[in-house]
């Protein structure tokens, strides 16, 4: 389908700005923080991300040249192509890092996890939509929560609880901007946090060490506590204006474990200081922003669902992450949208971009 | 407004996150950039002793000591004139020692490292008290392994050695750190991860002269399990005595429950060796070895032509086949011809007319050629193969060979030629191709003691509290004509006169039992002797095999009954 003027019109470069200088940010940081590998270039992690960002880049404008009205009609079809992968993952993928998120395809670590965030949100949103005048009752909840208690427990069991729980709010904002009872929503959260006991039974020993070590980080200081510690010594030895690209010792001495994928913000508060920190996050509230703003603008409940989930993902991502490396929040392990090292969470995040515009560009207007 | 409702929380959050971001970055910057600089956190470890190794009756064999090791920070240290002095003094190391040791600390400077390890309990109490207030130096205990028995056991019990950095990359997830031991082979290796123990330790803020401010968290370290072997202190200690300064194996199993009571192999090692920090040229003559081969395990790893002791599967594969019986007979005249060649059996003037139960008494390589080939290679590989050869018995014992039991299609296949008669006579006294581990040859003895029944040879039955299940017998499916014929020839080659294995009759036991005299491509016929007893209800199958020891009717025969009498004078018999 061919872009109409209109449509070009509406291209938003704002937000495509936005989204390169978070990835310029994270290129750097990732540098830094990779830099004592000693790597060749053409093997180094901030070659393999630009490759991956020029992957990324391409699945961006073929998500935009197709109206996002095609991919709600495919959304189910998505859907289920995403969830067989999950569960190919679990029976063959490969064991790393004691998880198995991955396959790897021709070189390239693909984890469906990422995606299936947003083949919620299309699936979702579908479901909305088709409901515009409809009333809900009780009964049109079952549908969305079976939807979602399928991809969550298969997640779960990789397993990655961070993903996992990433998907709750996405569920619930879509619910509630689609129009779903809110004291039905109400009511089924509360039974979400009653069932917490069983569901404390399904995670992994070292899933329920991270979170008693939230709760202290002393329980544990030589394992899962460390990094805790370590993280926010960084951050915090960071100060206003932090310590300068490359100067942070805590990165540097090899304080920080996995601090190029999901604790890359340890070394951005490190190096760049408070200002730095808060500028990053300034710059994801921009593009969340603009998620609502295109939500609020777009009359079409398909559009607007889209719109208000990806805006809601990335929001829970970012806020996650940045308050796990600071300590507000248990480790979960899920990676900073953009400026994490991985492939496969930057090409899903440029795709979740590329929604957006999709639905900015060909909304329809009051 | 629904949608508010979602951006509004949202916003929250952000607004959260950023007054977390400005509570670290601003108000406790003073605080953090403090621990930053002085890189203060230290962690002190506090190991969690392996699993100790116990014999059947539970008497320590392998347990752990506490031992002090002198670990420095280098680019902590502030006065290393004075470190210097004390390590002359108190701890007495060579000036060059120390050059030395600093150089390597100083290329990793921000690791602790390990300037002297295993020091004099004295040494360190004085060295304790002595580096008073000195920087970047701390004394630690660790706890080493001790082999209680040095040399004995060896093999089974194994030894250990510093992690690699590479393996470390893998294990991290494990609770592997820098500087853990981990085990290289025997038990150690096979049960490391049993055996472990989880380190834990007390994590301290320090200020900037090294000296702790508070403690910031402590946690407990976890013993790893102890092993309870079926190996009996006893009969090991007198296997690896009565091997001496032979080269070679023992091994000693209940043929009814497959429990390794004795496994012992020579040359062996002292694995207290690999322990200590200062032995570096012991352990580099033991791995390097070529000759002697001290760190392999002979009884498992193995590989030798089992000679005359393979007759028992050549008789099971006769007697089963039909075409030979407990009266048949064949006349041995010294020699047999095969078309051209003459193939000798080793009397020369022969022995006559042999049937299975003289045949096996007097180890009659004629008989054994004539009822070989009435069998056929293709029984004897499918019967040799069913008493075990040429697969692992499955000891849980690290680094096990199989063997190999060959066959029309293995010498088709790896040797790309047919299969020749000639080859099956030698095939028939457990010569040619065949080769096996003196483990497989207890398990294959065990099928006779046992009248038919194979078992799986263990030398582990308990983990920590929690008994280890193992599979029971299985049948080989054996008429019982076949054994009971096979058993009264082995009952003949200890117990007559003029039997082969005559020396390995002991007072007041009856046992049975199998010569073997092997040759090799290296020199002097290797010895064999494999033997049960009590012959009735046997509780003890034993193999003693000797690298180039000549006659197996003489040493192992000899051997294996002290083996028999240590087993009764402990009250196992």
């Amino acid at each position: 389908m061919m872009m109409n003027r209109r449509n070009f019109k509406d291209f938003d470069m704002m937000l495509i700005g936005i989204t390169l200088l978070l990835f310029t940010i994270g290129i750097l940081a990732v540098y830094s923080a990779t830099i004592a590998k000693g790597l060749n270039f053409s093997e180094s992690f901030v070659f393999k991300q630009i490759n991956s960002l020029v992957i990324g880049l391409i699945i961006l404008f073929i998500t935009i040249s197709v109206s996002y009205q095609r991919f709600i009609d495919l959304s189910y079809f998505i859907y289920i192509v995403n969830v067989l992968l999950l569960v190919l993952v679990l029976v063959l993928g490969q064991a790393r890092l004691g998880a198995q998120r991955w396959f790897s395809i021709g070189g390239f670590a693909f984890q469906p996890s990422e995606f299936i965030k947003l083949s919620l949100i299309l699936v979702l949103s579908n479901y909305v939509g088709n409901r515009k005048n409809s009333s809900w009752g009780f009964g049109s909840l079952i549908i969305p929560c079976i939807v979602l208690a399928i991809p969550f427990i298969l997640v779960l069991l990789q397993p990655d609880l961070g993903t996992a729980l990433l998907l709750v709010p996405v569920f619930f904002s879509i619910l509630i901007v689609g129009g779903a009872n809110l004291k039905h929503l109400g009511l089924m959260a509360i039974t979400g946090l009653a069932a917490l006991p069983v569901f404390w039974q399904i995670l992994r020993d070292y899933q329920k060490q991270r979170l008693l070590v939230f709760i202290n980080p002393n329980i544990d200081p030589l394992g899962a506590g460390y990094t805790i510690i370590q993280s926010k010594i960084a951050i915090g030895s960071g100060g206003l204006f932090g310590k300068g690209w490359q100067a942070g010792t805590q990165n540097r001495l090899n304080f920080l474990p996995e601090r190029h994928t999901d604790f890359i913000f340890s070394v951005i508060g490190e190096e760049w200081g408070f200002v730095g920190a808060l500028a990053t996050t300034f710059l994801y509230f921009l593009i969340v922003k603009r998620a609502f703003t295109i939500a609020n603008l777009t009359s079409d409940l398909y559009g607007k669902a889209i719109a208000n989930g990806i805006g809601v993902l990335l929001a829970f991502q970012v806020v996650i992450n940045i308050s796990m490396t600071i300590g507000l929040m248990p480790v979960v392990g899920i990676p900073l949208p953009l400026i994490s090292y991985g492939g496969t969470s930057l090409i899903a995040t440029l795709t979740a971009i590329g929604l957006l515009v999709n639905v900015e560009m060909r909304r329809s207007t009051f | 407004m629904r949608e508010r409702l979602v951006t509004v929380s949202v916003s929250i959050l952000f607004v959260l996150a950023c007054l977390g971001l400005f509570y670290v970055q601003i108000l406790r910057y003073p605080y953090y950039s403090k621990l930053s600089q002085n890189n203060s956190i230290r962690i002190i470890p506090i190991n969690g002793p392996r699993g100790n190794i116990l014999d059947r009756n539970g008497k320590v064999l392998v347990t752990s000591r506490l031992s002090f090791d002198i670990v420095i920070v280098y680019n902590e240290l502030r006065d290393k004139p004075r470190l210097i002095n004390l390590l002359k003094d108190v701890v007495g190391m060579s000036g060059a020692d120390i050059a030395k040791s600093l150089e390597k600390a100083s290329s990793r400077a921000y690791a602790p490292f390990a300037i002297a390890e295993d020091i004099d309990k004295e040494k360190a109490i004085r060295f304790d008290e002595e580096s008073l207030g000195l920087n970047g130096v701390t004394l630690e205990t660790r706890s080493r392994r001790n082999y209680i028995y040095k040399n004995m056991g060896s093999h089974v019990f194994g030894y250990l050695s510093e992690i690699t950095e590479d393996e470390l990359e893998d294990l991290k997830d494990s609770g592997y750190r820098m500087r853990d031991l981990i085990g290289r082979s025997g038990l150690e290796k096979y049960y490391e991860s049993y055996l472990k123990g989880t380190d834990g330790g007390t994590q301290i803020e320090v200020d900037s002269m090294g000296r702790q401010t508070r403690v910031l968290g402590v946690k407990e370290p976890i013993c790893g399990k102890d092993l309870r072997l079926t190996v009996d202190l006893d009969l090991q200690s007198i296997a690896d005595k009565l091997l001496g300064s032979h080269a070679g194996a023992i091994v000693a199993i209940n043929p009814a429950t497959g429990e390794v009571l004795a496994l012992a192999s020579h040359p062996s090692f002292d694995p207290n060796v690999f322990v200590r920090p200062n032995n570096s040229n012991e352990r580099l003559r033991l791995l390097r070895d070529r000759k002697g081969r001290p760190m392999s395990n002979r009884a498992i790893s193995g590989l030798y032509a089992p000679g005359s002791v393979f007759k028992i599967v050549t008789s099971s594969a006769a007697l089963e086949s039909g075409r030979v019986k407990n009266s048949s007979y064949f006349t041995c005249t010294g020699s047999y011809k095969f078309g051209r060649r003459s193939f000798n059996c080793w009397k020369e003037e022969g022995h006559g007319p042999q049937n299975i139960y003289s045949g096996l008494m007097n180890s009659c390589n004629v008989y054994f050629y004539n009822i070989g080939r009435l069998a056929g290679v293709d029984a004897l590989e499918s019967y040799a193969k069913l008493f075990g050869y040429g697969k692992l018995t499955g000891i849980d014992l690290p680094d096990e060979v199989k063997g190999l039991a060959p066959g029309r299609s293995w010498k088709k296949l790896y040797r790309k030629d047919s299969w020749y008669e000639g080859e099956t006579l030698n095939y028939s006294i457990g010569q040619g191709y065949l080769m096996v581990t003196p483990i497989q040859v207890a398990c294959m003895t065990a099928v006779i003691a046992n009248k038919g029944m194979a078992t799986k040879p263990f030398v582990v039955k308990q983990i920590g509290p929690s008994p280890v299940t193992h599979e029971g017998l299985r049948s080989v499916s054996l008429r019982a004509q076949t054994t009971d014929d096979i058993r009264r020839g082995m009952y003949e080659v200890v117990n007559n006169e003029f039997g082969t294995g005559k020396r390995a009759k002991a007072e007041g036991i009856v046992a049975a039992g199998k010569t073997g005299t092997a040759q090799n491509p290296q020199g002097r016929t290797h010895a064999w002797f494999t033997g049960f007893a009590p012959f009735d209800d046997p509780r003890i199958c034993v193999v003693v095999f000797l690298e180039h020891g000549g006659k197996g009717g003489v040493e192992p025969a000899g051997i294996a009954r002290q083996i028999f009498e240590e087993a009764r004078r402990i009250g196992y018999l």
